[in-house]
């Protein structure tokens, strides 16, 4: 029996010192007189001193702003309503059928560009797969969100999260289902027999306070499902993606009979085609920022497929790779190894649904298929797959707990080790430009790192069930389970997560953004990420709780009018989630780009409720602060090398030079600020 | 009228930690009685003898292996095979049942408990004990908080002393998969009054005071509600927070 005494005998009195610390946060006055911002000391391009970048998770351009009138001035935006796909009311519009899905009859091999004989629209061969309820919660819960509410006052009164707080304290108690798990979700208007195209997820019984089914959303998925070949290629969409195939792909990548799905099977069906109707009041905060500031409308996730990737690409502008924690790349265990071709006998089934891939190996499996399609446009983008490369193409563990300890055992813990390449953390360090990640629940999970140290399952365990069993074990900070591990691209880093003092220095949690704004002491650049509650990830959060994350920074940074003037808020997410979406898609190397996701741009310099259409992706975030602060890219292969988008009037979403991505300073206009609040 | 065992501990304790080195070889008749004695005993249960149930109160304090306090301290309540566990600053106290096998975190204010499991490691050793095999009930207490152990623990008398008319037994504690710690049991109230960790830090009670404990003490009233984790982590399982194994 080995103890941490320590750690374990602390255990009340931290819990009572962090709630302190959050009264304190709360309760202390803004002294105005006092100026502890460190930050305005530092030469920026623009007049913004600090930038804040908060981050939810799987919702895309379409499902979210997809029904959405721009209220600035000749301002335009391209979605579903004015493509005609639908009506301002979410019922299908005189253009529907350009949203239409296929299927697919079983080919061979891979593919990322289905062979138009093989394709066959559903409605004339079988109905679109119906949405599911997907792994949403079917009542309230103790413990579990949709909680009970009291269970969820008393939860909140354990826990200092700032998770509990009133705007999040009725819609953490609502949106259960009442239906069966993993069925038609009934809640829908016409569930069951919707046509063949997106739909709306508004009526009697669901609107944006409902928990939804989720949808896999991984990397060969996504690009299967973008149909992406230069046979495709139009004028006005060179790159020939047509994203054709969700329903489709969802439906049968995991299928093992080799039927066509036409009827229900399992994972999320027809999930993909659903969308919020901003103008009848859903998602109606991000409405309301949008209408106040500054939205792009083609903005990307950079990476196709899932949260973790993404998230790496936006802390380096580049993919993770399997190492030997010394940076030198070596090959991952058998069981991470990706073979997306179809098992025999199946529509679709792929044969090893893992997380890494060769691509610098054009005979791995996947690979040819992709690189063949690049290699085709016309303007040849390099895939950037170093050689013997394993890139992490998927959710993968960092290689350390939120503690820092080191995993003894990446490969037996599913962990990826320890990570060489350079974050925009490193730049900014080498400038001593101030940064943090603030993770939601960071603190709880630290606590449960310890634990699982102590209790010796951080050595043998991937992070994810340590964590879990830590909770279990430690019922006080079950919340730090929902801390995102693989959101943080600086917990994959050596350099940050590998170092105590940058470790300490960097890594913090959400009540350290609002005690850094209500003392000023804000950072330069800081990455906001909800936990696992607040996220707005489909069927474990939904959209207005990742709003009320988002209000709560907001009121903060409201209290604070000098603060507030020189700080940009960019509001983005990590991915689509495997929601369809009708926008245009620059692929710029193997990794992405993926479909449209939102990107608001909330400052006194972003205002007047413009729509942005220059070209754009996770990266382009990079670049803002690259230029802001007058750093060089990260790499010599980080996508922040790419030059500045060069748009034309005639085909708005489209680069003239592509491969190319914005730094979205053309979001702003630095000669004119506007005295607004955010949302009163 | 109370009864306090009010002589300097630790002189007690630097007593004890002599003997350990100096008196081993002596004490190894003694040590073989208990032993027997032990083995001889029922090995059925993981109750402590009844006979060794008293009533008192006493304040654990910590070390680190300098002797440098660790700056917690915390209130102990004993009685009938029950412990309550206070520790200072903390928003709640930990209630242990050693006949039941529980053992709780309560918070009053909210009126709920949860299990403790490894929230502390006090309640893991200051549990009611056999002082003849005392590694029975410790064995118990870790089972209680959900350690995973492969094999019996194994208590070896190793030294004792008289303090107060009470026979203090030392023994070294070895479970299977860590190293060992060290336990001090007063075999006339069955209960340990001293625990040396692997990592050398020091648990110790102070202030024992023999008196009768009030019953509501060890009690949760019928109103409390549990917690349970297991539902908070069914949600996250359905996001992205969560990264499955490899199969």
């Amino acid at each position: 029996m080995r103890i941490n005494c320590r750690n374990h005998f602390a255990w009340g009195a931290s819990a009572v010192m962090s709630f302190s610390l959050l009264a304190a946060t709360v309760g202390a006055a803004d002294d105005k007189s006092k100026d502890n911002d460190a930050a305005d000391a530092v030469k920026t391009e623009s007049p913004i001193k600090h930038v804040i970048i908060l981050i939810g998770e799987n919702r895309g351009t379409d499902h979210t702003f997809g029904v959405y009138k721009p209220r600035g001035k000749h301002q335009t935006i391209s979605n579903i309503l004015s493509k005609g796909i639908v009506n301002e009311d979410g019922t299908p519009g005189p253009n529907f059928s350009l949203a239409q899905q296929f299927l697919v009859k079983p080919q061979p091999l891979y593919y990322v560009g289905a062979p138009k004989a093989a394709k066959a629209a559903y409605g004339s061969t079988g109905q679109m797969p119906q949405p599911n309820t997907n792994g949403a919660p079917i009542a309230q819960g103790e413990s579990g969100a949709p909680f009970v509410p009291a269970f969820l006052a008393e939860l909140a009164t354990i826990d200092p999260s700032p998770d509990f707080n009133p705007l999040t304290n009725t819609i953490l108690t609502t949106g259960f289902t009442a239906l069966p798990a993993d069925t038609v979700d009934t809640r829908i208007p016409n569930a069951g027999v919707l046509p063949n195209g997106p739909f709306v997820l508004q009526g009697p019984n669901i609107s944006d306070d409902d928990y939804t089914g989720d949808m896999t959303h991984r990397f060969y998925q996504a690009w299967q499902q973008s149909d992406c070949s230069v046979a495709n290629a139009t004028k006005a969409n060179p790159t020939g993606c047509l994203n054709d195939l969700f329903p489709f792909v969802m439906a049968t990548y995991d299928l093992s009979d080799n039927t066509v799905p036409a009827v229900q099977h399992n994972f999320s069906e027809g999930n993909e085609m659903g969308f919020y109707d901003a103008e009848q009041e859903q998602a109606s905060t991000l409405k309301t920022l949008a209408d106040r500031f500054a939205l792009s409308d083609n903005f990307h996730q950079s990476f196709q497929g899932g949260t973790g990737a993404n998230h790496f690409m936006l802390g380096t502008g580049d993919a993770g790779f399997w190492s030997d924690g010394n940076g030198n790349p070596i090959t991952p265990p058998a069981n991470q190894i990706a073979n997306p071709n179809p098992a025999a006998g199946t529509t679709n089934k792929y044969t090893a649904d893992n997380n890494f891939s060769n691509c610098s190996d054009f005979t791995q499996p996947g690979v040819a298929p992709i690189v063949s399609y690049l290699e085709a446009l016309p303007y040849r983008p390099e895939p950037n797959c170093a050689e013997a490369h394993y890139y992490m193409l998927d959710n993968t563990n960092p290689g350390f707990y939120p503690n820092g300890f080191r995993a003894p055992s990446p490969a037996a813990q599913a962990m990826i080790p320890p990570s060489p390449v350079r974050t925009i953390g490193d730049a900014l360090n080498d400038k001593k430009i101030s940064w943090a990640y603030f993770g939601g629940s960071y603190n709880d999970a630290v606590a449960l790192s310890n634990d699982a140290v102590t209790a010796g399952t951080a050595g043998t365990l991937n992070s994810s069930t340590a964590l879990a069993e830590a909770a279990l074990a430690d019922p006080a900070h079950a919340l730090g389970v929902a801390y995102c591990q693989i959101c943080n691209p600086f917990q994959y880093a050596t350099s940050i997560m590998g170092d105590t003092a940058q470790r300490a220095a960097h890594i913090k949690d959400t009540v350290d953004l609002l005690a850094d704004i209500q003392a000023d002491t804000l950072p330069s650049v800081s990455f906001g990420k909800p936990d696992g509650l607040l996220d707005g990830h489909p069927s474990s959060s939904k959209i207005d709780l990742f709003e009320a994350y988002v209000q709560q920074v907001l009121d903060a940074l409201e209290a604070h009018p000098k603060l507030k003037a020189e700080t940009v808020v960019f509001v983005t997410w990590d991915e689509a989630g495997g929601y369809w979406d009708s926008g245009f898609i620059q692929p710029i190397d193997f990794f992405g780009d993926g479909p449209r996701i939102p990107l608001l741009a909330l400052s006194e310099y972003s205002t007047g409720g413009t729509v942005n259409h220059t070209y754009a992706d996770h990266v382009s975030l990079l670049k803002f602060i690259e230029r802001n602060w007058k750093l060089k890219p990260l790499t010599d292969r980080s996508r922040d090398n790419l030059p500045v988008p060069k748009m034309r009037d005639d085909l708005p979403y489209v680069p003239k030079n592509m491969p190319a991505l914005s730094d979205l300073f053309d979001m702003f206009d630095f000669n004119h600020q506007v005295k607004q609040p955010f949302l009163q | 009228m109370p009864v306090r065992l009010t002589s300097d501990r630790h002189l007690l304790f630097a007593g004890l930690d002599l003997r350990r080195k100096t008196l081993r070889q002596a004490s190894v008749v003694l040590h073989l009685a208990l032993l027997c004695s032990a083995v001889a005993l029922a090995q059925s249960s993981t109750q402590p003898p009844q006979s060794s149930a008293q009533s008192f109160s006493a304040d654990i304090v910590s070390r680190d292996s300098g002797g440098v306090p660790l700056g917690a301290t915390a209130k102990l309540h004993a009685a009938n095979h029950k412990a309550r566990i206070e520790p200072a600053g903390a928003d709640g106290f930990f209630i242990s049942d050693t006949d039941a096998g529980t053992a709780l975190f309560v918070r009053s204010a909210q009126r709920l408990y949860l299990d403790a499991r490894q929230s502390t490691p006090l309640t893991r050793i200051f549990v009611w004990v056999d002082p003849r095999d005392p590694c029975r009930q410790w064995q118990a207490a870790a089972a209680t908080a959900g350690m995973v152990s492969t094999g019996e623990w194994h208590c070896e008398p190793v030294g004792h002393a008289i303090h107060n008319q009470h026979q203090i037994i030392e023994y070294r504690v070895t479970a299977p998969a860590g190293q060992s710690s060290y336990g001090w049991v007063d075999s006339m109230i069955g209960f340990p009054v001293k625990w040396q960790a692997a990592d050398g830090n020091l648990f110790v009670l102070e202030n024992i005071t023999l008196e009768a404990q009030p019953a509501n003490l060890f009690s949760i009233p019928p109103d409390y509600r549990k917690l349970d984790p297991k539902a908070l982590l069914e949600r996250i399982k359905h996001s992205d927070v969560w990264v499955d194994s490899p199969k």
